[in-house]
């Protein structure tokens, strides 16, 4: 093997990303890139576990067979998405268990959507519609990362989370023509989850080197208000053929920039309740990290005793 | 001190016929487990009729920084097919 | 769609029997659903949320065929009947538990329903064949995956065993309720439409003892003479309608959001 310096490794890697091509595992690749995979891959992970709890909490009382099934595949797929994405962080060289234990200890940061509570069963087609449409949005582009793992991750995510936005939106649109106590219902949640989901695109851009090494480094390829004009220019007019409307009198279509105007949330909120502060953070994590204790007997006896069933003998 | 299983890779095959395609890898305590794990995570929505697992430590693999291994100097253009004339099709005569 | 019934065989007796079968995967499957966010490794929670599907889904089998018969559709019976008209068996009404109750019972149930299912593929009612002949599949996994992890579990560790043992301790009577016998069972007996209850526990006694033994769990099952005897008393009651307190929460929780607007379309 031919030795390079750090400095031609540098340029043979941005030369690769330039070209479109995808960095593999065991490429050589700056620490920066390294370390700000891991926290963003480690993060969307999370939020993927987290996020299984507030809709999860309404399966047992889904309305009819159809809804029931479905919110169980559904929930079922985000902890199928955490999987996919702590083996891509993985390769980077983190391991799960050390991320789930950051996650637990409250030292890691996951979507801060799913701080906010789901007090009614409209609130979770809600999530399934429009949390997910901007997620889907959002990865979407990371589908495009220079990170070869986790690019494929996202492909297979983003083709699943087709179905769950199908299923939230058929949910809430048999809410919005029903009686009026389901279209009260839904129209509560969406007034509820408006700003929330406006805010998962993440605060405007400000020229920092963090955001321009992610866009150089085609981590990102599209700035986070981007992303959410992206997002309210798809979404707004579903919302009202559905005779539904969004909590922003600002909301409106703007003739000239071809775009709907619309207000920004509260920056301050965000602040507050992803450190901590928010309706539900204590709950979920103390739900998970509760989740995590009592399952230790069965981690630890799994790992004690494996067996080869084709050889039937105990293997460790 | 909480337990790390070790990777399999999967490997999912559609139908007969089709060449088993690297999917993804699961965390688990012993083959048998992986496969079932992998059945779950990897085969619920997509058709399959076969699956692989594969201990990720199994696998011997070539490093992407070695492109040397892979390089060609000399030019092997005489394998392709499109390096030689040859007429598609003759008239009978 | 009209299905013969086999002579000497009443429609009510055969309706309540195929009541019993997809109340006992609802109910079930509706505890398997409790762990979708909770399991104790990831990849177990996609596994038992499969579990959970295909139980729910089982049901929703057994009530298509009851709609059949009836008239009446899935959602009306499940979200709209008195928790007391359930027909399920106690066993499937008791909360989650721990991780290895819920192993111990997911194994118990599928070996019986395995025996169940067997049985019928040589009923005399056709229906009762084709379903047995699809459901057999998905079984089959399930009863793979409940083994798999009860062999893994049961005599692990210290820990793994003091834990399985109290499952199997609290599980076992529990499960023999499965078998209760039914009011005029004798009917489909006779019509040869299944083999009965005190055959199938036979069955399902001579596959999971020797099962839990080879992982050091004790039941209370003794062997005289080549048969098999329990000595313990079956928790019956729930085809008769005598219900635990768990599933009047349970069905509570279920028909809570439907019952807000029980004519609509949800």
């Amino acid at each position: 093997m031919i030795q390079k310096t750090d400095k031609e490794r540098l340029a043979d890697f941005e030369a690769r990303i330039g070209n479109g091509e995808k960095i593999e595992p065991g490429d050589w690749m700056p620490e920066q890139y390294r370390k700000n995979l891991i926290r963003m891959i480690g993060q969307h992970a999370h939020s993927e576990i987290v996020g299984q709890l507030p809709e999860g909490k309404w399966i047992p009382y889904a309305p009819g067979f159809r809804r029931k099934l479905t919110l169980i595949a559904k929930v079922q797929d985000e902890a199928g998405h955490g999987q996919l994405l702590y083996r891509a962080a993985e390769t980077l060289g983190k391991s799960r268990e050390e991320m789930i234990d950051e996650l637990l200890a409250g030292k890691a940061k996951y979507a801060n959507v799913f701080n906010y509570p789901t007090p009614t069963w409209a609130d979770v087609g809600i999530i399934g519609w429009l949390v997910d449409t901007s997620a889907v949005i959002n990865q979407t582009m990371l589908a495009q990362s220079s990170y070869g793992p986790y690019a494929r991750a996202m492909k297979r995510i983003c083709y699943e989370e087709s179905f769950h936005i199908k299923q939230g939106y058929d949910a809430v649109a048999v809410l919005a023509k029903g009686t009026p106590g389901q279209r009260q219902m839904v129209q509560d949640a969406i007034n509820r989850w408006w700003y929330p989901t406006l805010m998962m695109s993440g605060p405007p851009d400000k020229l920092s080197e963090h955001t321009s090494l992610a866009m150089k480094w085609r981590i990102k390829t599209k700035s986070n208000e981007q992303v959410r004009q992206e997002f309210v220019d798809h979404i707004v007019p579903q919302i009202r053929a559905l005779g539904l409307d969004v909590p922003d009198k600002e909301c409106q279509f703007d003739e000239t920039s071809g775009h709907y105007k619309y207000t920004q949330p509260d920056w301050e909120e965000l602040k507050r309740v992803i450190n901590g502060d928010g309706p539900c953070n204590k709950e979920r994590l103390d739900i998970r990290r509760k989740a995590h204790e009592e399952g230790r007997w069965v981690r630890e006896a799994l790992a004690a005793k494996s067996i080869s069933k084709s050889t039937g003998k105990v293997l460790a | 001190m909480d337990t790390q299983w070790e990777t399999y890779e999967v490997f999912h095959q559609s139908k007969r016929g089709d060449p088993h395609e690297h999917v993804g890898s699961v965390h688990a305590p012993d083959p048998q487990m992986a496969l079932q794990l992998a059945r779950d995570q990897f085969a619920r929505r997509m058709k399959c009729v076969s699956l692989w697992v594969v201990r990720t430590r199994d696998i011997t693999a070539t490093d992407y920084q070695d492109e040397s291994f892979f390089a060609q100097v000399v030019d092997k253009g005489y394998r392709d097919p499109k390096a030689f004339e040859a007429p598609d099709k003759l008239e009978h005569s | 769609m009209t299905h013969l019934i086999p002579t000497g065989v009443s429609s009510e007796t055969l309706e309540k029997f195929i009541l019993s079968l997809a109340d006992d995967e609802l109910i079930l499957g509706h505890r398997d659903s409790e762990w979708t966010g909770y399991a104790p490794i990831l990849e177990e929670d996609i596994a038992f949320s499969n579990i959970a599907q295909d139980e729910i889904g089982h049901s929703l089998v057994w009530l298509t065929l009851y709609q059949e018969l009836t008239g009446v559709d899935p959602d009306s019976l499940v979200f709209r009947r008195p928790w007391k008209d359930f027909t399920c068996c106690r066993f499937v009404e008791y909360p989650k538990g721990d991780f290895g109750y819920t192993v111990l019972r997911q194994y118990l149930f599928d070996i019986a329903e395995q025996v169940r299912l067997e049985s019928l593929l040589k009923s005399s009612f056709e229906p009762f064949v084709q379903i047995a002949q699809r459901l057999m599949k998905e079984e089959s996994y399930h009863r793979l995956h409940a083994e798999t992890l009860l062999e893994r579990l049961g005599n692990a560790t210290p820990e793994s065993s003091r834990r399985m043992q109290a499952a199997a301790d609290l599980a076992f009577p529990q499960s023999l309720g499965i078998f209760e016998t039914m009011a005029s069972e004798n009917e489909l007996i006779a019509g040869g439409v299944f083999k009965g209850n005190p055959g199938l526990e036979d069955d399902w006694l001579r596959i999971v003892r020797p099962s839990l033994a080879a992982v050091d769990l004790k039941v209370p099952v003794v062997s005289d003479d080549g048969m098999l005897k329990v000595t313990c008393a079956p928790e019956n009651g729930g085809r008769a309608g005598r219900h635990t307190d768990h599933l009047r929460t349970l069905v509570d929780d279920l028909q809570k959001v439907y019952g807000l607007a029980p004519e609509a379309k949800w």
